[in-house]
């Protein structure tokens, strides 16, 4: 697709009612609260980041060992450490120069906590948008209920609906059989977009203990080992339902973020790469542009859902 | 620990490496050239890329290593660091075959770094294996402000690494190795434990080395009332506090992230049991 080169590319995408400068952001739990990057690049220059999930109450975590590396990829049994949502607004959303697009990210246990953290986020001014995560797979006590039953995700989605109107995401776990159902049902109950995926529920093993590498047991496996399989669920979720979706699994580079965008995601998270690399968002930002740019796309949103699937 | 003084910021810099050399046994002494190095606080690290080649990065294995900063050597251009490290695995047997002209990827300085001795105090500094990487720079800081007491330990003479160059600084060396090939015949902490019977008291203690040998330099030290640095290790995915990858219990019950709160802490304040 595309025509000759073209000298300036519109970066801009729209994703459920946050409008981004490009369409790269990065995924919740492997970017802080965005000031750990501060000294690597301008936060101001990617589309936006999406902050660590936060819940009701500050939460210490899992007792470690917390990650493991595996085949190009990690597993991850954090536990979702975090400040609690009302540090989160006093303390860490003002350390944010003006400018970073922030989209706040909420998990609870319980339905009417979502709800009521989604309420406490409404209004606060440097808040873009929420995504709820109704994926995380590491908590015994919640998250990979919500987004593994269908009936269960129409609840919370309907519940943080009704607690906000501002946009809403909705995080979907990968851990189910038809990632359509789950796309369609977030739809349905007033969803703005989508972020898919999670991690993918693994496990690891020492050989030499018999133990699981994780205290956890079971953990989130992330990193390129995983992004085919993110990639097929974009690509089949963006056939099912109208609302934009925001592609997320394994994205290392441009080459990476551009697949997505052509299975259908309206904009990208740049997840585990964050870690190993802390300049990762804002080079896929500027590598998508530079494809843009050489393939004669003048808007990278005319990129989306370009996949052409040969007759067969 | 704390440190008020402003800390160097990091960068991410793909390196050159200059020389990769072994140093016996599986140990490696790794010196790259770091354009922008702003230098390294002592006790401070770095994250390794292991096997990246030319420009591009390696995806399997996927995660950085972390490494502490041996020295800064300042009079070159751009300036080089050198890191010592063992074979221990995947990372660590890539690393070990990287060749002068390849690249290797660098996010550092991290950390906090080691509390500098009270000035005129003398500064017992006792390391293990790989861990003497941590103490070069905080003996050769520390032999400007008072006497410094170097004790280096491994399990024999061909693992020991950087004796000449602690020597060189002028700090007083004493050498433990378990079978006895060079030095004291034992243990490490043996060492530290006849220095600190035999001194006059206030010693800065500091201990880097494998976790069992750092245990007991904080028993040692915390058997006569007194305080010990240690500088800890842990498995980490990003190095500065995002991951929370590498969180280790406190004794007072809290979680602290080596990266980012350590590598160095009060050796009264780790829940050594509890270390993975």
């Amino acid at each position: 697709m595309g025509g000759p080169a073209v000298s300036t590319v519109d970066t801009r995408v729209k994703l459920g009612g946050i409008a981004l400068r490009n369409p790269v952001l990065t995924a919740s739990g492997t970017f802080g609260y965005g000031a750990e990057f501060a000294p690597f690049f301008d936060l101001a220059r990617i589309g936006g980041i999406v902050a660590k999930s936060i819940t009701l109450e500050p939460r210490q975590g899992n007792r470690p060992p917390r990650i493991a590396e595996t085949p190009a990829g990690m597993l991850n049994a954090i536990g979702l450490e975090n400040v609690g949502v009302d540090a989160f607004i006093t303390e860490k959303l003002p350390a944010l120069a003006a400018g970073v697009v922030v989209v706040a990210s909420v998990f609870e246990t319980e339905i009417d906590r979502y709800a009521e953290v989604c309420k406490r986020l409404s209004g606060v001014p440097r808040v873009a948008g929420l995504e709820i995560n109704a994926s995380c797979p590491h908590v015994k006590s919640g998250g990979i209920e919500f987004g593994q039953r269908a009936e269960v995700l129409a609840q919370l989605v309907r519940a943080t609906r009704r607690a906000t109107s501002a946009p809403l995401l909705v995080k979907l776990s990968p851990n189910v059989t038809d990632i359509r159902e789950m796309a369609r049902v977030c739809e349905g109950e007033g969803a703005d977009g989508l972020s898919l995926v999670n991690t993918l529920q693994a496990l690891d093993i020492d050989i030499e203990t018999r133990r699981p590498v994780l205290s956890n047991v079971l953990g989130g496996l992330s990193g390129p080992a995983i992004r085919p399989v993110a990639l097929r669920m974009v690509w089949q979720a963006s056939q099912a339902v109208r609302i934009p979706i925001c592609g997320i699994g394994g994205i290392m580079n441009a080459e990476d973020a551009i697949k997505f965008l052509i299975c259908g995601a309206t904009a990208v998270q740049v997840g585990t790469a964050n870690y190993l690399n802390p300049l990762a968002a804002l080079e896929v930002a500027e590598g998508i542009e530079a494809h843009a740019r050489r393939h004669g796309v003048a808007r990278v949103a005319d990129l989306v859902g370009t996949i052409e699937v040969p007759a067969r | 620990m704390k440190e008020s003084a402003q800390l160097a910021l990091p960068l991410r810099v793909d390196a050159e490496v200059r020389e990769n050399r072994a140093e016996g046994g599986s140990n490696f002494r790794l010196r790259l050239a770091v354009a922008g190095w702003p230098g390294a606080e002592p006790g401070r690290f770095v994250m390794l890329s292991p096997g990246a080649r030319g420009a591009a990065l390696r995806f399997d294995p996927l995660l950085p290593r972390p490494m502490a900063v041996y020295r800064t050597l300042g009079v070159a251009a751009p300036p080089e660091i050198e890191v010592l490290y063992k074979v221990a695995g995947r990372g660590t047997r890539l690393l070990a075959e990287t060749h002068a002209g390849d690249r290797v990827r660098v996010v550092g300085p991290l950390g906090v770094p080691f509390a500098m001795p009270v000035a005129g105090r003398c500064a017992l500094l006792v390391g293990g294996g790989t861990g003497i990487a941590s103490l070069y720079e905080l003996a050769a800081r520390a032999a400007q402000r008072g006497p410094v007491v170097v004790m280096l330990g491994a399990r024999s003479e061909a693992e020991l690494m950087g004796c000449d160059d602690f020597a060189a600084l002028g700090v007083e060396l004493r050498i433990a190795t378990e079978d006895g090939s060079r030095g004291h015949r034992g243990r490490v902490t043996e060492l530290l434990e006849a220095a600190l019977d035999a001194g006059a008291g206030g010693e800065a203690i500091y201990a880097c080395g494998p976790t069992p040998m750092m245990r007991r330099a904080a028993e040692i030290a915390a058997l006569r009332g007194r305080s010990c640095q240690v500088s800890l290790e842990n498995r980490m995915a990003c190095g500065f506090g995002v991951c929370l990858g590498c969180a280790v219990p406190r004794a007072d019950g809290s979680i602290a992230l080596v990266c980012r709160d350590g590598p160095v802490f009060e050796a009264g304040q780790v829940a050594w049991a509890g270390l993975p």
